[in-house]
């Protein structure tokens, strides 16, 4: 086994992760869908990125094709992952098997259903402990009770004795953030850590893991799809709209200055204090395309209130804003003229319709 | 819990209604500690039997009596046959050859049905089509014709002088080729169980979270699977035995017994022609294989149900 150890380096100035033209496809009986259709990004060592988007945008697949947990069968990936130099898509599950829990880890969605209902607290977490770091038992039982505490559970040495059922939802959410910062990963994938957790708990959980991330330099990838969560906790955001990036941006310049129509009605989507109440939510409408024959052009125009008839025909490039870092897809964004224009008209529409309304009210 | 917090509402707590609820709860509980205490004190005298003073040899025959029936008394318990054989000893050591067989084929149903059923649920792909192919025609042959058909080719094979491997075939009792049979016959469906099993359970999230911290596929089913298959399986196994004690039963009826030590199948077999003279020399082991079967199934259910519970509140 150690004769082809991977020699990932983790000294030289090369970004952790290094994603290039990604594309996952699924070959289902209705046909071949497009999951992840070209993504690129590159993600530097104790950032944070975050990935954005609806339901069936792809960010799952897009994380679980970057740490090579898709099953083989019926799944095509092309393009390019490279982690700290090393080229890991193609690589065999008994090489990535050393890489997993050392070198990068996943906290999942549902901490109902990720922790084995059989097994109690303390041995799951001890288990990768000994298997990864050749710890001894006593060794590797202090260890967990640190890691409990680290991760603010209370009475950590009684938990360990305890199995998931007797935790409740948020406590086992931090044991399973405690299990994947066993190993001590320089990248931590966390997919939707706080969907299934209520609204107190979430902010809890995120502030755990920032700050985790802060005191390991450990780089983190926070797939949500609610940008009010990732605001506060990334440094860069990538938008995902039908498999495909749509935007990225630094999260300052992204919250200031956003160029895609998607990511602005995504922003809309979420409830604000300040609003009157009974104020009615913008949605975005319709659903997001069918990934087996994604719309021509800009996968969103159909669903966009700006779109043009370039924007049925043609796909936007990604584009570079202001700044280097920041890159959108759209043939006119925010602030365009054209995208002003439409704006008036629609604001137009809307001041009618309230008029009108009111008149016949 | 409703009613709780409608007492604590009304705040007139409803003593009766209360104890309803209470005693509801209790009821199905009588039929495993039934379950639990035949089959508890069935084992221990099938086991101890031999050191029992209270419980004569299975073959040994009254001695210079001329007429060697009894009814049901005191001397026999449940009475005793025609060769003067005690049927209470017969059904206790019946009870030997019964569970032994039974519990005897469901391991080793459970051991290969379970490992062919895991694997396919696990790896699925060709592994899943070759073994569901092999488990679905195992179980469309007709189980009863299939088991007499193959213990009357063993007893010509124990027989005979054929050698497999250097080794003959004369080991091979009637107690063995049984065994053999239906282990076989129990593969299936455990394997069945398992693989649907396997199938649910690979998809949870503590299987993929288990394979992120770079746990081995050997580390995930043994570690993963198999704990969450056991609750299961449990219940299949105590189903099972009771399927395999009532085949028993069907198969001795063919003509397919065990003779020495008798199993009750072979008891009800041999003297149910007698039934008009002496009832108790057949009804006796059928009660037995009743009960037992009960018990059994009771059990399974309890264990079926209580799993399924935990299932739900996963």
């Amino acid at each position: 086994m150690s004769a082809d150890r991977l020699s990932v380096r983790h000294d030289d100035g090369e970004p952790l992760l290094q994603v290039a033209e990604l594309r996952t496809h699924f070959r289902t009986p209705r046909g071949m869908v497009r999951a992840v259709d070209g993504v690129t990004f590159t993600l530097e060592r104790g950032k944070a990125l975050g990935v954005v988007g609806e339901s069936g945008s792809g960010k799952t697949v897009l994380a679980r094709t970057v740490m090579g947990l898709l099953p083989k069968r019926n799944v095509n990936t092309s393009g390019s992952v490279r982690f700290g130099g090393v080229e890991m898509l193609g690589l065999p599950q008994r090489q990535m098997r050393e890489l997993w829990g050392t070198e990068m880890a996943m906290v999942f969605q549902d901490p109902m259903s990720s922790l084995n209902p059989l097994m109690k607290v303390g041995k799951q977490i001890t288990e990768p402990l000994r298997f990864h770091m050749g710890m001894g038992k006593s060794d590797s039982i202090a260890t967990a009770e640190r890691l409990l505490r680290d991760v603010r559970i209370p009475e950590p040495r009684r938990r360990l004795n305890q199995y998931p059922h007797e935790l409740s939802g948020g406590m086992r959410q931090r044991v399973m953030i405690a299990i994947a910062l066993a190993c001590g990963p320089n990248l931590l994938f966390a997919d939707e850590p706080t969907t299934a957790l209520d609204v107190t708990v979430q902010s809890q959980i995120l502030d755990l893991i920032a700050e985790q991330r802060r005191d390991r330099n450990m780089a983190v990838i926070l797939v949500t799809h609610d940008l009010g969560v990732v605001a506060n906790y990334t440094d860069e955001i990538a938008v995902m709209y039908a498999g495909r990036l749509v935007e990225k941006a630094p999260t300052r310049t992204l919250f200031s200055n956003m160029k895609m129509p998607y990511t602005k009605a995504l922003l809309r989507s979420i409830p604000k204090l300040n609003l009157p109440s009974h104020t009615r939510l913008d949605t975005i409408p319709g659903r997001p395309p069918d990934l087996v024959h994604p719309p021509r052009g800009c996968r969103f125009a159909p669903r966009c209130a700006n779109a043009r008839d370039r924007c049925t025909e043609e796909e936007p490039p990604l584009l570079a804003a202001d700044s280097d870092d920041h890159t959108y897809a759209c043939w006119y964004p925010v602030g365009s003229p054209e995208y002003r224009e439409r704006e008036e008209q629609l604001k137009r529409l809307d001041d009618r319709r309230v008029l009108a309304a009111e008149e016949a009210g | 819990m409703t009613t709780t917090s409608m007492d604590t509402m009304t705040a007139m707590p409803d003593a009766a209604s209360d104890e309803r609820v209470a005693t509801k709860r209790r009821l199905p509980k009588l039929g495993v500690t039934f379950g639990v205490l035949w089959l508890g004190t069935l084992i221990f005298l099938a086991v101890f039997a031999d050191f029992m003073p209270f419980i004569r040899g299975y073959g040994q025959s009254l001695d210079g009596a001329t007429n060697t029936r009894f009814g049901p008394g005191i001397d026999f318990w449940f009475g005793s046959d025609t060769l003067g054989r005690d049927v209470f000893a017969r059904c206790i050591y019946g009870a030997r050859t019964s569970l032994t067989i039974a519990s005897a084929s469901i391991l080793v149903g459970t051991v290969v049905g379970g490992t062919l059923g895991m694997v396919a649920g696990y790896f699925k792909g060709w592994v899943d089509r070759v073994i569901s192919i092999f488990t679905d025609s195992l179980l469309a042959l007709p189980a009863i014709i299939i088991a007499s058909l193959l213990v009357g080719r063993f007893d010509v094979l124990a027989d005979s002088d054929i050698k497999f491997l250097g080794f003959g075939f004369g080991w091979m009792s009637r107690t063995w080729s049984v065994t053999i049979v239906f282990s076989l016959l129990s593969i299936a469906p455990v394997a069945r169980i398992v693989r649907a099993q396997t199938l649910s359970l690979s998809q949870r999230e503590y299987v993929l979270a288990a394979r992120s911290l770079g746990a081995s596929t050997r580390r995930v089913l043994w570690r993963e699977i198999v704990p969450n298959v056991i609750p299961a399986l449990t219940a299949v196994i105590f189903t099972g035995i009771a399927i395999l004690l009532a085949a028993e039963g069907g198969l001795a009826f063919l003509g397919y017994s065990v003779p020495r030590p008798p199993s009750w199948g072979s008891m009800i077999a041999d003297d149910r022609d007698k039934i008009e003279e002496a009832w108790w020399t057949s009804i006796f082991p059928c009660f037995m294989l009743f009960f037992t079967v009960l018990a059994f199934n009771l059990i399974g259910d309890r264990l079926a149900r209580r799993f399924d519970i935990r299932e739900a509140a996963l």
